[in-house]
């Protein structure tokens, strides 16, 4: 098992994010959907010489500073750090997720936006 | 008397108003003295924010309210209220958030994080929440139920294996921690010993003679691990899982 570059990493976990949509498991999506946005953060980070310290809030600092920087359009700060907490309230409080006025379709495009980015970026 | 009770009635009997103060007083002294003056301040703006959104109890918890930090440690915080915006702190901060209806029902369901809250956090905030709390706790006798955490164990598992199969190392290590961290509170509450801070686990683990379960969560806090290691820490989380179905 080697090390893939991670936004192969983000790839693969959005594609298991969609098809756990589609089979109803909101659970994984949103577990999927949160760990696909981080590793496009880092991949993008990585390649643009931002830290992230494996650590959650600074890889939710450096999507918003890749945003101030002109890196990406969208800051991508509030989502991942919103899709952290709905992981959490999901998987360790039996919540179910809340997206506020947004679905979990559109939380989904919104990463897949972000995916697509980091790939953009490694072409 | 279980050991919840024994560990409440340790800092104070919640009966007597005079313990009861007497425990605030200590606990504030205790959380100044388990953080940094920069986490200090994090926890004052965070108390601040709960307060002023009408929280009636605000507590420090996890490994800083048991002075136990690592290099992966949180600053987690038990807010009965609504949860407070910290999304500008410069820190990880974990906010467990309940209602006080919420927080009763959880107590007297057996949830361990209520318990550990009222015998090991530092209650920075009560307006009677917690006392109340605390006292169920030591005229019911009540323990955490542990069957609860070992029943998650297969599906805190199977999230692990498929991290670890699409390759995220990092993301991987984070959820064989957790699945490890609640396999050994499980192992320990139904052995009646009480689940410290997880840095403290692997040490009451091996007085239990949980040997491997220590080792691989005491790989997963402190060091690094490849996947394959990971992989193989889930195999000690399928034993507690047959151990605790037979």
């Amino acid at each position: 098992m080697g090390s893939k570059p991670k936004h192969e990493i983000a790839r693969e976990h959005f594609e298991l994010a969609l098809q756990d949509i589609e089979t109803g498991d909101e659970r994984g999506a949103v577990s999927a959907l949160f760990y696909a946005a981080e590793a496009a953060i880092v991949a993008v980070a990585d390649a643009h010489g931002v830290d992230t310290k494996q650590n959650h809030r600074m890889k939710a600092d450096a999507a918003s500073e890749l945003h101030s920087n002109g890196v990406l359009d969208e800051d991508c700060g509030p989502l991942l750090r919103t899709l952290n907490q709905e992981r959490k309230d999901v998987w360790y409080e039996g919540e179910d997720p809340d997206f506020g006025d947004e679905t979990l379709e559109d939380v989904a495009e919104r990463v897949r936006d972000l995916i697509e980015a980091a790939e953009a970026d490694h072409d | 008397m279980t050991e919840s009770v024994r560990l409440i009635l340790e800092r104070g009997d919640p009966r007597r108003t005079d313990d009861w103060t007497r425990r605030l007083s200590t606990d504030a002294v205790i959380a100044e003295r388990n953080q940094t003056p920069e986490l200090q301040q994090i926890t004052e703006i965070v108390v601040s924010r709960a307060i002023t959104s009408g929280a009636q109890g605000v507590a420090l918890t996890g490994s800083t309210a048991r002075a136990k930090r690592t290099r992966i440690s949180d600053l987690d915080y038990h807010v009965v209220g609504n949860r407070p915006d910290v999304h500008d702190l410069p820190a990880d901060v974990d906010v467990y958030e309940s209602s006080p209806d919420k927080m009763r029902t959880k107590l007297l369901q057996g949830d361990d994080f209520v318990q550990w809250t009222l015998c090991c956090g530092c209650l920075l905030y009560d307006t009677g929440v917690f006392r109340e709390a605390a006292v169920t706790v030591v005229e019911q006798d009540l323990w955490p139920d542990a069957e609860s955490k070992l029943r998650r164990l297969p599906e805190l598992r199977r999230l692990g294996e498929r991290l670890i199969a699409v390759g995220d190392r990092d993301a991987a290590q984070d959820q064989v921690r957790a699945a490890l961290t609640s396999a050994a509170r499980g192992v320990l509450l139904r052995q009646g010993v009480f689940a410290l801070a997880r840095s403290e686990l692997p040490a009451q683990l091996r007085l239990i003679g949980a040997d491997s379960l220590a080792d691989g969560l005491d790989a997963a806090i402190y060091t690094d691990p490849p996947l394959e290691a990971l992989a193989s820490m889930l195999e000690t989380v399928v034993a507690v899982e047959l151990v605790s179905a037979a």
